[in-house]
């Protein structure tokens, strides 16, 4: 059985590595970080994504792809903070709740339209709308939630 | 999970599907929703043991508040057919 402690760490050191650097780590550098062989990272990092199934690995990979809310492969959805654009959303309602993993930061979302290519900007500081441009800014569920869809809900 | 300048501009996304017409959120309501009481305790210690969990039930009672209850939204199965 999963040790649900272990777990628990090993997600707040992959979560704090994609805050600090914009990058997720290696099960190996995870496994260092935590005292475990390798192997035993490899498993842990399985365990995590198991339980953070809104989050996934790259297929046929150990390699972190997403751990919303921040992306470790690029998307259009662009975070800055303190003017570093180090981070990506997994998605771009994923894109509003970075603020919380910057307290007293104002975090700014860049993304273009996908009709027509031009920005949409939204900053956010402490889980507050502090600039829309334009600003009619709409979300917009393509697929809807639910595996009956049949199309990842965050595209 | 979009972010657009506009519905308008939404509309004319070559990918935007007719059924996604329900699909829009004010940027108000997106901030809510993904911003319920779990998620800004994504860097606690115990986050993923304790609110985690929470974030499902915590998701569909804000998706009621703002009237978002239909199977698109609410991820449950689309009635039968007629």
């Amino acid at each position: 059985m999963p040790d649900l402690v272990l777990i628990d760490r090993a997600f707040q050191r992959i979560m704090r590595a994609l805050v600090d650097s914009g990058r997720a780590p290696h099960y190996a550098e995870l496994a260092r970080a935590l005292g475990l062989t390798t192997e035993e990272g490899r498993g842990l990092l399985r365990d995590v994504m198991q339980a953070y199934p809104i989050g996934w690995l790259h297929p046929e990979t150990d390699y972190i792809a997403s751990f919303p809310p921040l992306n470790n492969l690029p998307t259009q959805y662009r975070i800055t903070v303190r003017g570093e654009q180090r981070w990506f959303a997994q998605c771009g309602f994923e894109a509003t709740s970075a603020t919380w993993l910057f307290p007293g930061d104002t975090v700014r979302v860049d993304a273009p339209c996908l009709d027509c290519g031009d920005p949409v900007t939204v900053e956010m500081r402490d889980g507050r709308i502090t600039w829309a441009d334009p600003p009619g800014v709409v979300g917009h569920l393509a697929f809807g939630f639910g595996p009956s869809r049949g199309r990842p809900h965050y595209l | 999970m979009n972010l657009f300048r506009s519905e308008e501009h939404a509309r004319r996304w070559k990918d935007f599907q007719p059924r996604s017409e329900e699909g829009f959120i004010t940027l108000p309501d997106l901030v809510g929703f993904f911003g319920t009481e779990s998620r800004r305790h994504m860097l606690d210690g115990d986050y993923l043991s304790t609110w985690y969990p929470r974030r499902g039930a915590e998701r569909r009672a804000y998706l009621e508040q703002i009237g978002k209850t239909s199977p698109f939204w609410m991820g449950t199965p689309d009635p039968p057919a007629a």
